[in-house]
């Protein structure tokens, strides 16, 4: 066999490789394009260092928001700071669209809600956005999973998440437990 | 066989980054150990994330620079049958990178450093850290001109012949390497010396992020190359055959250089500070940079086939079984196909888009990343360095038996340690995390899990402690080889292989 | 206080005001470059009328080798009203500084060499060195540094700092009535700490040196 010959076995194994690979990129392609599937890419700019200054972030301003979104959601603001996701504790009703809304006011977190798909990344300078619908009520931890310095172990938050029909809507964002 | 001076020059390399592979080996069992939180004594979240830090730095950095530096050096001088070009300059780079990994320690073993490898901005640590960071990549960069000054000279003076493959890859991992780093060179020298220093009171941690990444993935390409090389070089013959196809191996080699470059992105899925559209882009290219690693996988299993049905092994997998398990480079071989398989299903996991955010940053990846990198590239490395000793040193490798025991080793340990961190990672276990805290149901169920893994940490430390020994007793009482029986063993090159 | 803040409170409600942030200051490159070319030599003489209180004594602070910017920022409370001083004295003398003296009274303070604890110090709470998950405590010297000696951006020493202060302060976390934390960070840390354990982290930690 010559050295610039490729083999037809080889040859095979290309298309194969072409084709799984083509697959995969397919079904993301579908998903992301189709359904609107896409990893949290809010490219929003905020100045972290005056968060607890600005309108959206201020500390009264957290947590549930009693006004629902025009598409009937419901938004959530938190702070992420060493070392805790503030307000510590939330409510939300399952089975209703939730939109996330962090920044964080030092270094950078990372916000993940095991067994569910609500994951960000914070990173300071930027507002991060993330939707999720938790089906299931329960109390579920929020973990911070991105090294933010000696007591990162420390830093979690509990999200309870309530039959729909059990919920009440808040008062005022900003209450802490 | 090689002068003196290459081989000196092997060996010193070598040595650095089998020492920073063994000593690395130790911060990684006290890990698993701190992590169990069955030894209370032993908990403190300065010291682990002190000794993550250095693991890290040690395994990604030092043994990986340093090793490819040597088997660099080894590599042109023999595929090319040439004196190294200004060996000055080799032993300049290598006082560079050397001087800024122990710059680097200073800080690191203080816990004045302890940003994990990837920096961390905006916690901030030393800037001796960074600095000698900076260095070791700087002193690489040496290393990169050599590589690419030989083949250039070699081309010079065979005008119309085609360069021999393991310098092919070799001059194809420099340019790759001189283009990845620069991410994160100029991260270290715009943002993060001058903050360090108290030039600038803030950092953009965005910027910081994207101009690592520029280098996070690609590095990992930086890792491979020499493995793959060894996979297509030394395996065919160690087992009795012959490389399935030059060309193909050209082809992934020239593919990985290519694609792998804008692909980066797809450890910022999760981030805010990039859009959609770009994440899309790098995930494209991170699912097409599969394939030079889907060609590798074929050929390299292709012609073990080969040379198992050419030493009598028949039927659908007989020749499995006539391979010849008891040579070290195909065992390592084997074993390291096994684990890239493993955790190249892991990956496809990682780099699905939006599937990703149900293991980002959970202890999924680190058993992705231990399974490609410690479990595909280092069992290479360590197969490399049993073929090369004995051609450094003038001996015979003092144990094949232990050779083989001591592989089979770190490829039970890591099976052992990363099985469970792929569990954890599905139950949510945040990965970079010193103890559990949390105060949650959940969290009960992984404790199992953490057993696990101390049982492969033992196994691995074992294995390391094992191979370094075995290294230091053939250099200094292996039995004397002579040169002939050297030159049977020596790599494919273009000319011998046409 | 817990009546005022329930009126406080019914009556923002009541205006459908926002409720005031826990401080005015925010940490931008400009505040900090500010902070940082306080004229020390000004602040030392500006010093003068706060040794009388500021001398280690009943439960007041000890101000030598604190972070300047943790300094800087509480200035700026006092004088906002965030941070009360049940005396008032600090808010009345606060009142009179503008902000470069504020700046140049912070760099004077965190030019002189620290204040030292006599030693001996032990964690008998454990919350000091490794925190407690079950009741979401972090530990202490994970903001303010593994000798206590404070951290950036203004989290303040803590190491040889007078005992009655500290522990008062922490008290104050507690009910709320010191509330220019951002996030109210210290007051949910110190509320789950029962009074004897805020006793022995407030000797720890004088006891630092």
């Amino acid at each position: 066999m010559s050295r610039m010959e490729i083999n037809e076995l080889e040859r095979k194994w290309l298309f194969v490789s072409l084709a799984m690979i083509g697959m995969f990129v397919g079904a993301i392609v579908v998903t992301a394009i189709g359904k609107g599937i896409h990893p949290p890419s809010h490219v929003e700019t905020i100045d972290s260092a005056s968060l607890h200054l600005s309108q959206e972030f201020a500390e009264d301003k957290l947590g549930v928001q009693p006004e629902p979104l025009a598409d009937g959601s419901l938004q959530v603001r938190l702070v992420a700071g060493r070392y805790g996701f503030y307000p510590r504790e939330i409510e939300v009703p399952a089975g209703r669209r939730i939109v996330f809304r962090m920044a964080s006011m030092d270094v950078l977190h990372g916000a993940h809600i095991p067994m569910t798909n609500m994951s960000t990344m914070i990173v300071p300078g930027y507002v991060s956005e993330v939707v999720s619908v938790f089906p299931k009520p329960g109390e579920y931890p929020m973990l911070c999973n991105e090294y933010c310095g000696l007591g990162h172990d420390h830093m979690w938050s509990k999200v309870t998440v309530v039959a729909q029909e059990n919920w009440r809507e808040p008062a005022t964002g900003g209450k802490q437990p | 066989m090689n002068d003196a001076t290459v081989n000196r020059l092997t060996l010193f390399n070598f040595w650095v980054a089998f020492g920073a592979f063994g000593l690395a080996c130790f911060f990684g069992m006290y890990q698993v150990l701190e992590r169990s939180g069955l030894f209370a004594f032993l908990q403190s979240p300065a010291v682990y994330f002190a000794s993550v830090s250095t693991h890290g730095v040690l395994m990604a950095f030092v043994l990986t620079t340093f090793f490819i530096m040597g088997f660099g050096y080894y590599t042109a001088a023999q595929s090319l049958r040439r004196p190294l070009w200004n060996p000055p300059l080799a032993w300049a780079g290598y006082g560079v990178c050397l001087f800024g990994v122990a710059l680097a320690a200073v800080p690191l073993l203080l816990g004045k450093a302890s940003v994990l490898y990837t920096f961390y901005p905006p916690i901030q640590a030393n800037v001796f850290f960074y600095l000698g960071a900076t260095l070791l990549v700087v002193g690489s960069w040496f290393w990169c001109v050599i590589m690419l000054v030989m083949f250039a000279q070699w081309k010079r003076d065979h005008p119309g012949e085609t360069v021999p493959l393991p310098m092919f890859a070799t001059a194809a991992n420099a340019l790759l390497w001189l283009w990845t780093s620069a991410g994160v060179a100029l991260e270290s020298v715009f943002q993060l010396l001058p903050w360090a220093l108290g030039l600038t009171d803030t950092i953009d941690v965005g910027l910081a992020r994207t101009l690592f990444a520029w280098t996070l993935h690609p590095i990992v390409y930086f890792w491979l190359i020499p493995a793959y090389i060894a996979l297509y070089c030394y395996v065919p013959q160690a087992a009795g055959g012959k490389l399935f196809s030059d060309l193909l191996a050209r082809a992934a080699f020239v593919l990985i250089l290519v694609l792998g470059l804008p692909i980066g992105f797809h450890h910022l899925y999760m981030d805010p500070e990039q859009g959609a559209g770009w994440k899309f882009l790098h995930m494209v290219g991170t699912f097409a940079v599969a394939i030079p690693t889907l060609l590798t996988a074929f050929t390299v299993i292709a012609s073990l086939e080969m040379a198992g049905r050419r030493r009598g092994g028949a039927g659908l997998f007989g020749w499995i079984g006539a391979l010849p398990w008891k040579h070290p480079m195909v065992l390592a071989a084997i074993l390291s196909l096994l684990m890239l398989v493993l955790g190249g299903f892991g990956g496809i996991v990682n780099a699905s888009y939006a599937m990703n955010a149900m293991v980002h940053n959970t202890a999924w990846v680190p058993g992705h990343f231990h399974l490609i990198f410690a479990g595909t590239v280092v069992t290479m490395y360590l197969a490399v360095a049993y073929k090369l000793w004995p051609e450094l040193c003038g001996r015979r490798l003092y144990s094949d038996d232990l050779a083989l025991v001591q592989l089979w080793g770190w490829f039970i340990g890591m099976v052992i340690m990363t099985t469970p961190w792929h569990i954890l990672g599905l139950l949510g276990q945040p990965r970079r995390i010193s103890a559990v805290q949390y105060n949650s149901v959940l969290t009960l169920s992984w404790e199992p899990y953490e057993l696990a893994m101390i049982a492969g940490g033992f196994i691995l430390v074992g294995s390391a402690c094992l191979f370094v020994y075995l290294l230091y007793k053939t250099q200094t009482a292996g039995g004397k080889v002579d040169a002939r029986e050297d030159m049977e063993d020596a790599p494919p090159t273009g000319r011998r292989h046409g | 206080m817990k009546a005022i803040l329930l009126v406080t409170t019914g009556m923002m409600l009541a205006a459908g005001v926002d409720a005031a942030p826990s401080t005015q200051v925010a940490w931008t490159p400009a505040t900090l470059d500010f902070v940082k070319k306080g004229d020390a030599d000004r602040g030392k003489t500006l010093s003068a009328p706060c040794a009388s209180c500021h001398d280690g004594t009943g439960t007041n602070p000890n101000l030598n080798g604190q972070l300047p910017t943790y300094l800087y920022r509480q200035l700026q409370d006092y004088k906002s009203g965030t941070r009360q001083d049940p005396a008032t004295i600090m808010n009345a003398m606060a009142s009179t500084l503008r902000d470069q003296d504020m700046a140049d009274l912070a760099v004077w303070y965190g030019q002189q060499v620290p204040m030292l604890g006599a030693g001996g110090a032990t964690d008998v709470t454990g919350i000091a060195e490794r925190g407690e998950g079950r009741r979401m405590e972090p530990a202490c010297s994970a903001c303010h540094g593994t000798g206590g000696q404070g951290e950036k951006v203004d989290t303040p020493r803590l190491a040889g700092q007078n005992a009655a202060y500290l522990e008062a302060t922490l008290l104050a976390y507690k009910s709320g009535q010191r509330a220019n934390d951002i996030y109210s960070r210290m007051r949910l840390i110190a509320g789950k700490l029962s009074d004897v354990e805020i006793r022995q982290l407030a000797d720890y930690y004088s006891r630092l040196k």
